[in-house]
């Protein structure tokens, strides 16, 4: 899973076993970054 | 947040009034009774969607 | 069903007019304003694909204020239901998308208003969208409505018939719409919508014309009031059609 760090702003992998922790500063602040795909969305 | 595009009431645009009203009236120290005449938003409706309204989008984007 | 109708403008504009109809009954009149507010269809912004978007706003905020933007409708005939063009708008911040800056596949559907801020980016901000509108009618949703704030009134009769006692105290006496003096037509805002201004110191009468109804039509920029007013008339007709052969044995 793609996450970004809100404290060093470095992309992050996450993976089952290393719990939510940015591996490169150590923050426990992970943000999740938006899809790349295009997304349709109906007027409503 | 951004103005609304159309009056909640009666769906008249306004969006397009906003910014010379904001620019004459709240920043500017022209009556906004007499701007919104000028401007042709005539009906009390559409009128409080433009005098009510803040932006906020300055207030938000610090946190993206 | 009475015969002639007589139509005449009390003002008249692109966007906005006032005309009276005589000799329309009550019923006619509103089906006219339903018509007009309902059944006339019009171009709008149906579906919107977020190719980016990196503004403060959600996808969904964005798609609704781009579907309000008035469009213009094209000539009767050209576009039919399920019809499609695209519209595409590609704005990097620091700048204001305007709805103008939306590029139409199509010359005959453009933004009908060119100054709606749609969202305001900031550095480093962008908002990159793909668009397809459609035409409906304003009854499955108000962004297809035509006409705004239609409405109408009866036509009122001033009659001066007699002079004011002497001592009395002149009273306001407020009317709206428009009246009809002497078989002139004038709007009531231009005596202040104070019959005691335009006629001080007289009694006057104040009676409803029947069968005369005076119609305040304002259009969102889709088309010319006369355009709206004249598809709204066509699809009573289309709808009177329907019911008498679906009635014929």
């Amino acid at each position: 899973m793609a996450y970004k760090c809100s404290r060093c702003k470095r992309d992050v992998e996450l993976d089952e076993y290393g719990g939510v922790r940015c591996p490169y500063c150590g923050h426990r602040v992970l943000l999740k970054e938006r899809s790349r795909d295009v997304k349709e969305v109906a007027v409503e | 947040m951004m103005v609304p595009v159309r009056c909640f009431t009666c769906g008249s645009v306004v969006g397009e009034h906003w910014e010379e009203f904001e620019e004459r009236a709240k920043e500017g120290d022209e009556d906004p009774e007499a701007v919104l005449d000028e401007l042709g938003v005539d009906r009390y409706c559409c009128r409080r969607m433009l005098v009510s309204h803040t932006d906020l989008v300055d207030v938000v984007s610090p946190y993206q | 069903m009475p015969g002639e109708y007589d139509v005449e403008f009390v003002e008249r504009g692109d966007r906005e007019a006032r005309f009276l109809v005589r000799g329309a009954t009550p019923a006619f009149a509103n089906g006219i304003r339903r018509a007009m507010v309902a059944d006339v269809p019009t171009m709008a912004i149906d579906e919107v694909r977020f190719i980016e978007n990196s503004s403060v706003m959600f996808d969904e905020q964005l798609a609704l204020r781009l579907g309000l933007v008035p469009l213009t409708t094209p000539p009767e005939g050209e576009f039919v239901e399920d019809d499609v063009v695209t519209l595409s708008l590609d704005v990097s911040g620091p700048a204001t998308a305007y709805s103008r800056d939306l590029v139409s596949g199509d010359a005959l559907v453009t933004p009908a208003e060119e100054n709606v801020p749609i969202i305001e980016l900031k550095e480093g901000q962008r908002l990159e969208v793909e668009a397809d509108a459609r035409i409906e009618r304003g009854q499955t949703h108000a962004k297809h409505q035509g006409g705004v704030a239609v409405g109408y009134r009866h036509l009122q009769r001033v009659e001066v018939v007699g002079d004011l006692e002497e001592f009395e105290d002149e009273e306001s006496r407020i009317v709206r719409g428009v009246i009809e003096d002497e078989g002139e037509l004038l709007n009531a805002e231009e005596f202040d919508n104070d019959l005691a201004k335009r006629y001080p110191g007289k009694e006057v009468r104040v009676e409803d014309v029947p069968d005369a109804f005076v119609f305040h039509v304002e259009t969102d920029g889709s088309f010319t009031v006369e355009e709206l007013v004249t598809r709204a008339a066509d699809s009573i007709e289309a709808r009177a059609d329907e019911l008498e052969e679906a009635v014929q044995l």
